[in-house]
């Protein structure tokens, strides 16, 4: 099992002439969680989406600095290639809803060719559903649509897609943003049993210090896209060095 | 306004000035429909099943003539399943081309290029039609036709020789270059409608561009068939550029290489002639009324499998 840590450095981004992201920096470890956290609007889900190239997608976005997944240059590297790396969840539950269920989660195996027969598709379909503790609730109705999950149970769907690929890295933009408090609980410890046992680095935005300090081993607290306070969790949640980190957790930014 | 109490005064004559325009223009089609069962009850009457069921057609001023409209309308449907067959990956190319292919830097060359093949929905089809007498046609014998009836002949549907470029497959073929651009552009506009979430979701997981559209083109399945309906709608009613290309003879369109006609040619053809002949103007606007029912049935289909592109987050 190879290990990826996550390495950014000097990281500016500009869209459309707007400085979004400034000198930030950040080192995530495999086998680790690290939160993203700050107000809505400090560039988070930006740095998200720099790790695994989805910039690339923005009209007028510049990207300067550095970003190393393991030895692979991510700015430099074919898009295909870090994505290949790196799996993400979005805000917003978007299981594919032209795809039943089964096909959703196997859809990412089938592309990569990771699956020799339909019996290996099934065990990675079911081992990912049992990772993101969706199983039980849709094991009787693999071949059914998404459109009557809760927006939790999609969002679960959603994370089991993505876990599917076996990700290096496992990128989170505020998962559990919209979605119900008992798919919440179950998507947090999905993410950090998967940090562990699949020695993944995992990297989850968030605005709320809560989630941060039950799920995460370090903080990156970012504000107006720079980097104020980074820290282990616990360290910066009980003793914030900075006024700005002190008055977030306070719920006062 | 609820809707358990009674209109304000506003409102009521907003509703009072309106509603006439919305009648008159369901009105017409009503109207019309009604028009042409009554004009085709006198043939129906006198022929029966045979005007669709029999293929021969030879009016007669004097005897008995014979009314079979069983070719035109062979015709017209093969030459629509042609044209939207050609179409249809046309289209989709097309849209894959300038929504992906083209680099997104370059977004002025894109919107030109989809204005573009959009606005060739507006071309008169006379334009088309001549176009496709004077330099289609003859290049698709030579080039076409004739290697295909030479070396594929064994295969009913090109075992007849081409003498002529003007044929149905002539007529498919030019029918699909004229409704390309609107499934185009009905496809385009649910490709760009799919949410941001989705395409970031499929690119997430590693895809290719290839395996992006082929995945985006799953989720706007419903569209891609409105659009190869509609198409057919308009390859079905098509006219003036088919009755210059088809052939107007009555062969069995199930050689495609041999000319043919179509409902919409025969009528325009010989309605002018009608009136000589008994009967001859009722059968034609029967024609008409196979042709209304046929663009009705595939627009109102293709509206529906629009309606239900549909993207539950």
């Amino acid at each position: 099992m190879d290990l990826v840590e996550v390495r950014v450095s000097r990281l500016n981004v500009w869209i459309g002439g707007k400085h979004i992201l400034k000198d930030v920096y950040l080192k995530a470890s495999p086998g680790s969680v690290t939160a993203v956290m700050g107000p809505s609007g400090s560039g988070k889900s930006t740095l998200i989406r720099v790790i695994n190239r989805l910039i690339d997608l923005v009209p007028g976005a510049r990207v300067e600095g550095e970003v190393l997944l393991g030895g692979i240059n991510a700015l430099r590297e074919d898009p295909y290639i870090v994505r290949r790396l790196t799996g993400m969840v979005f805000q917003e539950p978007n299981p594919f809803p032209h795809m039943t269920i089964y096909d959703n989660v196997a859809i990412g195996p089938k592309l990569h060719g990771l699956a020799r027969s339909r019996r290996e598709l099934d065990s990675i379909v079911e081992w990912a559903l049992k990772k993101a503790h969706l199983w039980d609730e849709v094991k009787d109705r693999l071949h059914d649509y998404p459109y009557q999950l809760s927006g939790g149970q999609k969002q679960r769907l959603s994370l089991a897609r993505a876990l599917a690929l076996k990700p290096r890295v496992l990128l989170l933009d505020e998962p559990t943003a919209n979605i119900d408090p008992v798919s919440t609980t179950k998507i947090e410890r999905s993410i950090m049993e998967y940090a562990k046992e699949a020695m993944a680095t995992v990297l989850i935005v968030t605005h709320t210090p809560q989630q941060a300090a039950r799920i995460s081993d370090q903080i990156l607290f970012i504000y107006q896209g720079r980097v104020v306070e980074y820290g282990p969790t616990r360290e910066l949640v009980l003793h914030p060095k900075n006024s700005l980190t002190r008055k977030f957790l306070g719920g006062e930014v | 306004m609820d809707n358990t109490g009674k209109m304000p005064a506003g409102d009521r004559r907003l509703f009072y000035s309106l509603a006439p325009a919305a009648v008159i223009s369901m009105g017409i089609l009503v109207v019309m429909t009604v028009l042409f069962i009554y004009y085709s009850i006198p043939a129906v009457r006198v022929y029966g099943a045979k005007l669709i069921t029999t293929s021969t057609w030879s009016p007669s001023e004097y005897g008995e003539p014979s009314y079979g409209l069983l070719i035109p309308i062979l015709g017209t449907l093969i030459s629509s399943i042609i044209a939207v067959v050609i179409a249809l990956p046309l289209a989709l190319s097309a849209v894959f081309f300038t929504e992906e292919v083209l680099p997104r830097s370059m977004g002025s060359v894109r919107s030109a290029f989809a204005s573009l093949i959009e606005a060739m929905t507006g071309i008169p089809t006379i334009v088309y039609g001549l176009w496709g007498l004077m330099v289609l046609s003859p290049f698709l014998r030579d080039n076409v036709y004739q290697p295909l009836y030479r070396y594929l002949g064994f295969i009913p549907l090109f075992s007849c020789e081409p003498v002529t470029g003007s044929t149905i497959l002539t007529a498919g073929i030019l029918l699909s270059i004229m409704i390309t651009p609107f499934i185009y552009a009905v496809v385009r506009q649910s490709y760009n409608q799919v949410p941001r979430t989705y395409k970031e979701a499929i690119l997430a997981l590693g895809a290719t561009r290839y395996e992006y559209a082929r995945i985006l083109f799953g989720m706007i399945k419903p569209a891609i068939l409105a659009g190869a309906l509609i198409g057919f709608g308009r390859a079905a009613g098509e006219t003036v550029a088919v009755a210059l290309v088809v052939g107007n003879t009555f062969n069995p369109p199930t050689c495609i290489l041999s000319p043919s006609y179509t409902v919409s040619a025969l009528i325009a053809n010989q309605f002018a002639n009608a009136p000589l002949y008994p009967y001859m103007v009722n059968v034609l606007v029967l024609g008409g009324l196979i042709l209304l029912v046929l663009g009705i049935i595939s627009n109102i289909l293709g509206v529906m499998y629009l309606a239900r592109v549909r993207y539950v987050a």
